[in-house]
């Protein structure tokens, strides 16, 4: 369910008059601009920046860019972005820094339903006039260190999982024995774990996670081997099952990590909060609430500062 | 009518299932005694000989002329001994079995799957052709046939129509169809290109980068050398991730560009350099792959011929209707150019000549001929 409250009545011809206030003079005013904006749905969003070009003829997107700066301005750049197109720019951001940044492509391929992947690549082939599976597997020309992880991306991203709640409970069984092999050889071998992970529908691997936990009376992310992970295989495999697991916990132990004492790492909790604030953030916001001593709001308010804090309050709703 | 008649009509209707069993065994001496009886005039009542020979010759098996069979229907009414003849002339089909001429199973088999070659052709013809690809791709992972047919439906269709197909097979089977695709095919060494070609989405746009496309060619070629060299079976390529990553992730017009700069460096065309490397599955398989996605029309006119060929197998023939429908409405006019410019026949006097019946008649309006018979 979306964080964000929006405002129903007020017409885009107006706000566009508003930003434009907002921007004239010294300086912006940066909360008449979360005010208007981050009360706004993805469609009365598109409506105000057609209007604005229409009314002013520049382009409320490079105004905004030029106004204003920082994580404010990166967050509000990602917001502005439709929907799911913001997913195949982050996406595309993603590739080209992969071995830091895979986590994100796993989070879009894995986060998403089926339908909702389908539209990102759709969008990725307008944008980037490439596919986004063609650019995840092109890294490994040349790099063939990081061929495991790249074939994990490559599977998790092209794959169209059936939604359906079909279960085979002998499958999970022989799939989960599968897996145990497969954990237990490091990063040697790990074809069929894959294979499983990147194919059967989240149903069905939940299933297999579930049998694996009876089986070994540990999760499968607890049964990865700890320590050295050079090309990020571990890591990416770690991230995959815990976003097809329980998505919403994965996202909550995102926001946890980047907003630990040794700093904030505000690429990632602006990712979270913008992607997610109009679609399932309450649910996020509850997980983070269950392992945590205080609320969303509160962590962040006292992490993050200036009109960065106020533009994600907003998108939470407060 | 008839009883026998009764009884082959019966058996023929309804959910007949095709003949399996392979089809060389039917030489066309058999089958010309197998027609010769049913065309009433050669054995009991004179007629346009020439008209009936005409008929008999090169049948090798496709599809009945049920004009003909009808009207012999009509002729032998109330004259068993006609057909007691036509039994006793047959010893191939019909053993003597006491007072009765017992027909034989492969006789009857036969000429099953020949009625019902034309009744499979209309089914598929009036499928979606989303369900049409998901059907044919469930049949071949859970039938055990080769990959070809799988390798053709990922390949030739365009991203959204392999989508498409991709949504029916969901619907259909309850699964998805890469991972039936990756369980079924697991240990073989093609699994990658497989899983990967069906899980494809293409970019289908016309821009292409010719850096990019130049190094891909340079590196297909190296892998095919490795290969060739180092006197591996040609599955090595299959298995090459290289390759895999290029020919399952890039697109089609990319990877035209890069077969051409493939011909360019190396003098010849790649599925060339592969091809008569072994004819294993994996092989194969790869050798498919690249027919597809450079020269599809080609791809399809050779098999098309295979089809049409004398003995042919079963599974050849079921490809000229899969062929047929599926490429009808797409690009059968290259395919007609194609066949006519390998094999220096037209294509609708290729299947004139072989083809019978309502069955003929429904292949030739889809291959788009106006041909006169």
């Amino acid at each position: 369910m979306a964080t964000n409250t929006v405002s129903q009545v007020v017409p885009s011809a107006e706000d566009a008059a508003a930003l434009l206030k907002a921007f004239q003079g010294w300086g912006t005013d940066e909360q008449a601009v979360i005010a208007i904006l981050a009360h706004r749905d993805a469609a009365q969003r598109k409506q105000i920046m057609l209007k604005y070009e229409q009314m002013y003829s520049e382009s409320l997107m490079q105004r905004l860019q030029s106004e204003l700066s920082g994580d404010f301005e990166r967050a509000m750049y990602h917001w502005m972005l439709d929907p799911v197109e913001r997913q195949a720019v982050m996406a595309n951001a993603a590739t080209k820094c992969i071995q830091e940044e895979f986590p994100v492509i796993i989070e879009i391929a894995c986060a998403n339903s089926s339908a909702e992947l389908i539209a990102v690549k759709k969008a990725y082939h307008v944008l980037y006039k490439s596919s986004l599976e063609e650019d995840v597997a092109a890294r490994t020309t040349g790099n063939l260190r990081i061929a495991c992880l790249l074939q994990l991306l490559l599977a998790l991203v092209s794959t169209y999982r059936y939604d359906g709640d079909d279960v085979n409970m002998g499958l999970a069984n022989s799939e989960a024995k599968i897996v145990h092999e497969a954990v237990s050889n490091g990063t040697t071998d790990q074809e069929e774990l894959i294979r499983i992970v990147g194919t059967r529908s989240k149903a069905q691997l939940n299933a297999t996670f579930i049998c694996f936990k009876d089986e070994h009376s540990t999760s499968i992310t607890k049964a990865l081997p700890h320590g050295a992970d050079p090309t990020g295989y571990l890591r990416a495999l770690r991230t995959s099952v815990r976003c097809l697991a329980d998505a919403n916990k994965y996202f909550a132990k995102v926001l946890r990590n980047a907003m630990r004492d040794s700093g904030t790492d505000e690429d990632s909790l602006t990712r979270v909060v913008v992607m997610h604030a109009e679609k399932d953030m309450k649910g996020i916001r509850s997980a983070f609430q269950r392992r945590s001593t205080v609320s969303l709001e509160e962590a962040i308010a006292k992490e993050t500062s200036g009109d960065y804090r106020s533009f994600l309050m907003a998108l939470l709703g407060s | 009518m008839g009883d026998e008649v009764q009884q082959l009509t019966r058996a023929f209707s309804g959910t007949v299932s095709i003949c399996h069993r392979n089809e060389t065994c039917f030489d066309r001496s058999i089958i010309l005694q197998l027609l010769l009886p049913l065309m009433p005039s050669l054995i009991i009542i004179s007629c346009d000989d020439q008209l009936n020979a005409k008929r008999i010759e090169g049948l090798g098996g496709l599809g009945v002329d049920e004009p003909t069979m009808v009207s012999a229907l009509a002729r032998w009414r109330k004259q068993p001994e006609k057909r007691s003849g036509f039994r006793k002339g047959f010893p191939g089909f019909f053993k003597s079995h006491g007072d009765i001429d017992r027909c034989e199973e492969e006789y009857m088999l036969h000429l099953a799957a020949e009625f019902a070659r034309f009744k499979n052709l209309m089914v598929l013809w009036a499928m979606h052709p989303w369900e049409r690809d998901a059907r044919l791709a469930h049949h071949v992972l859970h039938q055990h046939h080769p990959p070809a047919i799988l390798v053709e439906v990922a390949s030739t269709r365009s991203a959204d129509e392999l989508l498409g197909a991709r949504r029916a097979y969901h619907q259909l089977f309850h699964h998805s169809l890469e991972e039936d695709v990756a369980y079924r095919a697991k240990d073989k060494p093609y699994c990658n290109l497989l899983v990967g070609l069906v899980s494809a989405y293409r970019y289908e746009g016309p821009r292409v980068n010719e850096e990019v496309a130049r190094e891909e060619a340079k590196a297909l070629g190296a892998a095919v050398k490795s290969a060739a060299a180092g006197g591996k079976k040609l599955a090595a390529v299959a298995e090459n991730g290289e390759v895999v990553r290029i020919l399952t992730t890039r697109s089609k017009p990319h990877l035209v560009e890069t077969f051409k700069y493939y011909k360019e460096m190396h003098g010849r065309r790649i599925e060339e350099d592969l091809v008569g490397h072994g004819h294993g599955e994996e092989e194969e398989t790869l050798v498919e792959t690249v027919l597809c996605l450079a020269a599809p029309a080609r791809y399809f006119s050779k098999v098309m011929e295979g089809a049409l060929r004398d003995g042919a197998d079963h599974h050849a023939k079921e490809a000229l209707t899969r062929v047929a429908v599926t490429r009808s409405d797409h690009d059968m006019d290259e395919i007609r150019d194609a066949y006519l410019e390998q094999f220096g026949v037209k294509l609708e006097d290729a299947i004139a000549a072989k083809a019978h019946g309502h069955y003929r008649d429904a292949l030739l309006s889809l291959v788009g001929a106006h041909h006169q018979q």
